[in-house]
Formats: structure tokens, sequence, C-alpha cells
């Protein structure tokens, strides 16, 4: 089946495309313009905006937490609009099956599901697999569970621990590792309220610090190509900004990327004690190596529930809860918190937050070091993208914003001066190119020869809003799922996983170590590849040699 | 043996997918109450439900509704069934309590906490019959009030006690309270334990209550034991794949939860629903209601039914006929099991894809 795309702007900053031009699909791939061969099928896209699909790299879509933050709040299906019943459980608001096909509405083709404890790693893989259209991943948590500090405090040499972290990797299916509070959940356990880096977990003896470094450094080594995905303590505290600082500071040059960064940029100046530190931070992004990249985890205001592994942080803030309900898990390592939330306009502490992402997007100067996330659902659910595509591209809409906030709120930030614009080139590079390469995978984020043939077709329209929401066309896979903003047909992507190699000697450790720790078989916590009755349910990214 | 039946009749297996898709074909709303089946099973069930416009209920949802409402009204701390065996220091049961493994390993086990006591406490409030007896050999259970009825009572003047509140008078002494309070508070890491099939919604609010409050000051969680027959599994699988609980109705055009609406009992007693799919795949169950519409079964070898079914299709038992996906108990979470006898008996997700494909107009819409 070949397929041309014809005449559409295609804007591919991976291969220097910014022009009028076709793109050619076959089988799946983008191709180059066949010599003699007459297309399948044709799409006219002229006038129309061409990208590579986006990619998500920070998004809780799926597995236990966000699950049962689902079964706490049927109050927010009932908003939810019948949809055309055309497809299995199209109307279901908040489910998988809403949630890939409005991903693919949007033009997103790959997504990241970030926090995955490796004991749930089955049941957020089960969810994945009932996730319509778009292909996924998982980042596997570290750090806060015993046997990693355990390794740490028996001073275990750097290949245990590499080992380890492999065969968690393979164990979840995951593509990367992610560390949460490091330490604070287990310090938790402990009676501790209050961790930061250079704090130690009671009894391991391991300071926060050292755990980052030993991850990082692991991670590093194994050649996974995400780097640490590093959320750090003291999340939503005013002041914070140091710690986040001291994490950029950590990294020392080598690959580390911080998450929802937004949530660690507040100072403590002003009447309140509270405001934003963003430019502070965004200087020391930009000064930093280019291996410290960073997503913002934008606010945006109305209702939302947290959803959070870092179950310190959720613990401290459950009595804030907007409606007042709330969930703390004591998980086997890192637990979970769920606290439902509202951003309000007129509250200062939230118009605060809501500055200080769009600050950070458009002070940190390159587009290829600053991921564009909400951190959905904890900053504002995915669906409000289209809106922050279109503050960062208009700085006469961010005025409109800002003259509708509390004064007071704006006055401690610097979001009112700046009068960066975003491109569409820059958003391409921000939810194409650059998420692709942060995650190894050289096929996608871009429309060369070879590439997965993931294309978003847009309507070049002035409300970039409106542009956003609801992609003209869009190929998963060369094959059409989305047309005018509605979704056609719901095919079933993949789930990328990498797999580096490990000394085997580790898998009979493990075995011993479940057996002996829990009483069970380790295999019960195991991903079996056949287990998601899916053709094929995963795609293995290889890792650097 | 005989594996399919049509009106009491052994018939070929297709012979029964014929006939049961015939009623659900006929249908118009659908039961498919029981649920007991594995995640697959589970989902294949969702499908068919949301594809014919019927109803999603479990045999266990009245007790796992009450506990997901407490949590949707106000606060819990949980943890897992492995966290509390190897951290907790601490128990303390509320009402009576099936002797399951786990329950037997958390009261026999010791802490294998790094820090502190190694010896559990265990604090029994009101467990109802002989229930405690099975571990008062050991010298640590204490047991606290007997009757049931009394536990609200009891945990609400605990509560009040661990707060510094005034006690009301209970069927517990002042002296005895207090002493608790004092023993829960010296907890490092204490796990409140509870079935949820045999506690009442405002014990469970107190429950929920009091570990909050033992929380100021030290480390305190729950862990509510659920149903069997894979309850929990087939709750989060409601929770994915509709963004709501069980008893779900699909008839509106979407998916519209309502727990008094879609209880199975009362459809059947009120006359609602013209077909029901039964299903109990892991204990034979029957259902529970003396007179149904056309009813097609879906169960374990020996179910003994009030009602004859029209259709019923003895399947396989997850983890022992086939490979399963379902929750279990000891690992507090979904695990893939392999079948510990295989056999070729049909898996419920097979029985209900192969109704759903003889259904007219089977197209797009599967899943
Ligand atoms: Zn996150």
């Amino acid at each position: 089946m070949l397929t041309l795309l014809a005449g559409g702007r295609v804007i591919d900053p991976v291969n220097g495309r910014d022009e009028a031009g076709d793109v050619w699909m076959r089988d799946g791939r983008i191709v180059d313009a066949p010599r003699e061969t007459r297309p399948d099928a044709t799409y006219d896209a002229t006038g129309k905006i061409v990208m590579a699909g986006a990619i998500d790299i920070h998004s809780h879509i799926a597995g236990w937490n966000v699950n049962t933050a689902r079964l706490l709040l049927p109050e927010y299906h009932r908003a939810a609009m019948a949809r055309p019943a055309t497809t299995p459980l199209s109307y279901a608001g908040w489910s998988t099956f809403e949630t890939g096909g409005r991903y693919a509405t949007m033009g997103f083709t790959t997504v990241v599901e970030p926090a995955v404890s490796p004991h749930y790693a089955l049941h957020a893989h089960l969810e994945l697999a009932d996730t319509p259209i778009i292909d996924k991943a998982t980042l596997a948590m570290l750090g806060n569970d015993d046997y990693l500090l355990s390794l740490l405090r028996a001073k275990e040499s750097e290949s245990a621990i590499e080992d380890y972290v492999a065969w968690v990797l393979e164990m979840s299916r995951s593509i990367g590792i992610k560390v949460v509070n490091p330490g604070g959940a287990a310090a938790f356990k402990e009676n501790v309220r209050a961790f930061s880096l250079d704090d130690v977990v009671p009894h391991y003896g391991i300071s926060s610090r050292q755990i980052v470094k030993a991850l990082q450094r692991a991670v590093n080594k194994l050649g996974v190509p995400h780097p640490l995905h590093v959320h750090c303590n003291n999340l939503g505290l005013a002041g914070n900004v140091e710690t986040a600082l001291e994490t950029i500071e950590a990294a020392e040059g080598l690959p580390l990327h911080l998450a929802h960064l937004q949530f660690y940029s507040y100072g403590s100046d002003g009447e309140r004690g509270f405001s934003s530190a963003a430019a502070r931070l965004a200087e020391a992004v930009n000064a930093a190596a280019a291996a410290v990249t960073v997503d913002v985890g934008q606010v945006m205001f109305g209702p939302t529930v947290t959803s959070s592994a870092d179950v310190l942080r959720q613990f401290n803030a459950r009595h804030r809860a907007r409606p007042k309900k709330w969930l703390i898990l004591d998980g086997d390592a890192n637990g979970a918190g769920i606290v439902p939330y509202e951003y309000r306009r007129s509250d200062f502490y939230n118009a605060v937050q809501w500055a200080v992402g769009l600050e950070l997007f458009l002070l940190i100067d390159d587009p290829e070091r600053v991921f564009f996330t909400t951190d959905h659902p904890n900053g504002a659910p995915f669906t409000s993208y289209p809106e922050i595509f279109a503050l960062l591209m208009s700085r006469d809409l961010r005025a409109k914003w800002i003259a509708d906030l509390p004064s007071a709120a704006m006055a401690v930030t610097t979001l009112p001066s700046i009068r960066r614009e975003y491109t569409l080139p820059e958003i391409a590079v921000m939810t194409r190119a650059a998420p692709a390469r942060l995650f190894g995978l050289t096929d996608r984020g871009h429309l060369g020869a070879g590439a997965v043939a993931d294309v978003a077709v847009y309507e070049d329209d002035a409300d970039r809003a409106k542009m956003f929401r609801a992609a003209a066309l869009v190929f998963k896979d060369g094959e059409l799922v989305v047309r005018d903003g509605g979704v056609l047909r719901h095919t079933w992507g993949r789930a990328l996983t990498v797999a580096p190699q490990r000394d085997r000697a580790v898998d009979r450790r493990m075995k011993d170590y479940y057996e002996e720790r829990y009483g069970l078989a380790d295999d019960l916590f195991k991903v079996p590849a056949d287990a998601l009755g899916r053709p094929e349910p995963f795609e293995v990214v290889p890792c650097r040699p | 043996m005989e594996r399919a039946w049509v009106a009491g009749e052994p018939v070929q297996l297709d012979a029964a997918i014929a006939e049961a898709a015939k009623l659900v074909a006929a249908s118009r709303q659908p039961l498919i109450a029981g649920l007991g089946a594995d995640v697959a099973g589970v989902r294949a069930a969702i499908s068919l439900a949301q594809r014919s416009g019927g109803v999603i209920d479990h045999m266990h949802a009245e007790s796992l509704l009450r506990n997901l409402d407490v949590a949707r009204s106000s606060g819990v701390m949980l943890t897992t069934p492995t966290e509390a065996e190897v951290h907790a220091d601490t128990l303390l049961v509320a009402g009576p309590v099936r002797q399951t493994t786990l329950f037997q390993q958390l009261v026999s086990g010791s802490s294998r906490r790094t820090t502190g006591a190694k010896v559990r406490r265990i604090f029994w409030l009101c467990p109802e019959s002989g229930t405690a007896t099975a571990v008062a050999g050991r010298d640590s259970v204490n047991v606290v009030g007997r009757a049931l009825r009394d536990l609200p009572a009891v945990l609400a003047a605990l509560r009040a006690c661990i707060v510094g509140r005034p006690i009301a008078k209970t069927a517990i002494s002042v002296r005895t309270l207090e002493q608790l309070s004092r023993d829960l508070k010296a907890s490092r890491f204490g796990v409140a334990i509870w079935t949820v099939a045999h506690v009442d919604a405002l014990a469970i609010e107190m429950l929920c209550g009091l570990v909050d409050d033992l929380n100021a000051k030290t480390r305190f969680s729950t862990l509510p034991l659920p149903p069997a027959d894979n309850a929990l599994g087939a709750l989060h699988a409601c929770g994915w794949m509709t963004g709501l609980p069980m008893r779900t109705g699909f008839g509106r055009g979407h998916a519209h939860h309502d727990p008094w609406l879609f209880d199975s009992r009362r459809l059947i007693g009120g006359g609602e629903t013209d077909c029901v799919i039964w299903i109990s795949a892991y204990h034979a169950e029957a259902p529970p209601w003396r007179e149904a519409p056309p009813t097609i079964a879906l169960t374990a070898d020996g179910a003994a039914f009030r009602v004859p079914p029209r259709v019923h299709i003895a399947v396989g038992v997850p983890a022992i006929d086939h490979p399963a996906i379902h929750y279990l108990p000891s690992t507090g979470t979904l695990s893939a099991v392999a079948a510990s006898q295989p056999s070729t008996r049909i898996s419920v997700a097979d029985a209900i894809s192969r109704i759903a494909a003889s259904l007219p107009d089977d197209g797009a819409r599967r899943c």
C-alpha cells in the first residue's frame, strides 16, 4: 500500500525540512518519493501543516494509580458527553479507550507512562494494551525499593546494581528508569515527614543523592537511551528551587532528566512567601550540560486529580484535596497518593504555578531540552495541550490571560515581561524531534525515509488551540486513523521496551530474594510476553552498544 | 464429561454457543452477573455488555462498593499485603476474618522490619464467633470486644480516645480503650485489617478515620481483605475499560454507573432484564435468585442451579485449566499464573468471544 500525502507544509526539523512538499508512506514506513509508481491513495494536504506524530514523554495514563483515581472519581464522568458509538466504549469518559482516541485526535502517536511500580507492571501493561491507536512505553520506578537500598548499604559493586536495573527493565517491560523522591517513600515508612537531597533513609544509611547517582550511573552504563528520569524531593514546596538546582548540579554533566520542573521552581519571596524562581532555574538549565533535560508539568485551571508515586508529598497534601477525599498507598517500594485538586484562577498560588510553567517554556532557550508536559493529570489533563500550544505561540493571548489573574501573583513572576513566541518548527522540535531523541527512537519524531509512518496533519488555523485540538488527518503506521478530529478506526499499538544485557546470575539472586522476602515466586510479578492478548504487544528499542 | 447443555440436554459446544447468541441477540437489556472470571473473561464480558446495551455486575459488588464508597467520600490510607507482611509490627483486626492463607501468614508471621520490634502485636476488635481462637495460641493476640454489632461504637470510642476526646460508654471499659490507644500509638508501622464482606460502611469509615488520626504521630495503614472470585481484578478491569466500577449499564448509549439501579437482584426482582449471563468460573456458584429470565450459565463444574439455565457451558477454572491473569491476595495485584492442570476446557473469555462472534452485525465494534 503506497500512500501520498501531497502538498502540505512539511515541518520536519530532523531532516531540515520546512517547505511545501510531499510525504510518501509504504507499508507503515515513510519512504522516499518513488520514481514511477502511482500511489494507491492520495490525500491533499495543500495549505495544511504536516508533522511527524507527536510524542508525550510524561503522562500518567495507565496503571494502578491512575485506575484507582478513576474509581475514586466517578463524578468526573458525569460531565462527559456521550460520543458517537461507532467504536468500542468510545463514550466512556476517562477509560483507556478514550485516552488513546483523544491523544490520536490531537496528532499524538506515542505516549510514555512514567510511573510504573515494578510490582504493578502487568496491570499497567494490561491497561496500555487496551489503549488504542497510540504506541506507549513505561518507566519503571526504582529508588525506594529495599533491594536497591540494600545493595547500596552493603556497598555492592556497580555491576550488581546494573544487573538489577537490567532485570527490572525486563521483568516490567519498561523503556527506562524513573526515581521518585529518591528514598522519600522508604523514609516515610520510618515516619520521616520531610526529605531532601542529602537526607538519609533511616536504617539503610543512604542519602537521596547517593540513590540518584547510583541509578544515573547504572542507566548510563547499561546504554539505556533514556537518561535517569528524576522526580526530585520537595515537590510543590515554597523555596524548593534550591532542591532543583542542587539536583541539576548533581547530574555532573551526565545525562539526567528532571520531570515536571514547574513544581520545583518556587522561591519564597513576596508577602506570601511564595514566588516564581523559574527565571533562575531556566538560567541554570541553559548553563548546564546539554545532557541535562527537563519537562515542564504545566498547570492549567480547572478540576483535576493529582496522582503521584511521591507518597510523602501526597500524604502531606492530602488535607488540601478538592473535593475532600484522598487515598495514600504505602506500596512495596514507592507507593502512591491520589489527591483530587482544582487549580483556580483566583487562587494566588495556582496563578503563580500557571505562570511558572510558561516562564520555563519561554526562558529555556533550546526547545530540544525542554519537554512539553502537564504531568497529566497532575498539572492539567492532557486534553488541555491545545490551549498551552496557543499560549506558547502568542504573547497577546498570554497578556489576555494575565489580565484576568491576580496581579499580586503575576508580580512575583517574570511572565508579563516575556515576549518570546514559539514557532511551528520549535513546536515540532519540542514535541517530535526531541522526545524521539530522548528515548533513542531513531525511527520516530521525523519524516525521513525509514521512519515509522506516524504523521499528523493540521489545518493552518490562526486559532492554534483549534488547530491542535483536532488534527485534519492522522496516520498511525501508515494507516489513516483520524479525520477532521474524529477517530476513524481503532488500531492497537505497541509498548516500546529496552532489553540491556545483564549477567544472568542476577536472575537466581532475584528468585531467592523474592522467596526470602515475600515467600513468593518472582515470576508472579513479571509481565510475560504472551500475557496481553495482542499480536505484537512489544517492540524492543536498541540500547547503545 | 459433558461440557455444554441446552435446556438440560447435553449438546455440542457449538450448539450451546449458537443458542446463547440467539438469546443475547433477542435481548433488550442482557444482564451479565456473577462475573467470577479472570481478567480476560471480565474484559470479554464488559465488551459484550457494551455491545448489547447490557448491564455488568459482580457477585461481590455489594461489599466491594461499600469499601470503595468510603474512599469515594473521605480519606484512606492503604498498604499492600506484601508490605504489611514485611513491615507491620502491629495489626489491628476488625470484625470476623476468614482464615485465608494470607491472613494466617500475617497473624502468625513476625515483622521483617529492619528497625523496632520483630514480634508482631495483634489486636482484634469484635471478632464475633470463635474466629479469633485460630490465632489465640499466640500470647500477643489481644481480643477487645466480641459482638460484631458493637464494632462501630467500639471504633468510635477508640478514635475519641486516640485524639483525646471524651469517650462515650461502650461494651469496652475506658481502661482497656486507653491501653489499646497507647499500644496503637506506640507502633512503628501498624496495619488495620478487615474483611470487606463483613464490616459495614460506618465501621469502615471509623477505621479509616482512626488510621488517619494515628498518622499524626506514627505510621499506620489499612489492608481491607477483598472478596474472592477475582473481585478486585474485575473492579480494575471495569475501571480502565469504562472509567467506572461494576454495576454499570450501557443501555443509554454511554456507560452509566448506578449501584442501586444496576444491582442484579433488583433487576431480576423487578423483571427489568430479559436475559442473564451468569459467570462463575472459580467456584461453580449458582445465581442466588429463585426466578429468572432465560439464563446462560458459564460456570465451573458442579453448579447446583435453583433455576435451570437455558444454556449451560462448563468452563475451565482460571489458573487450573488454563493460564490466567487475575488478582492474587498474596501479591496484592494482577498476576499472570500458569495452568496447574491444563485442560481443553473453554475459558470464559473464549466462550463469550464465540457468543459475540455469533451475534448478527458482528463488525468493527469488537475490542
Ligand atoms: Zn509525573
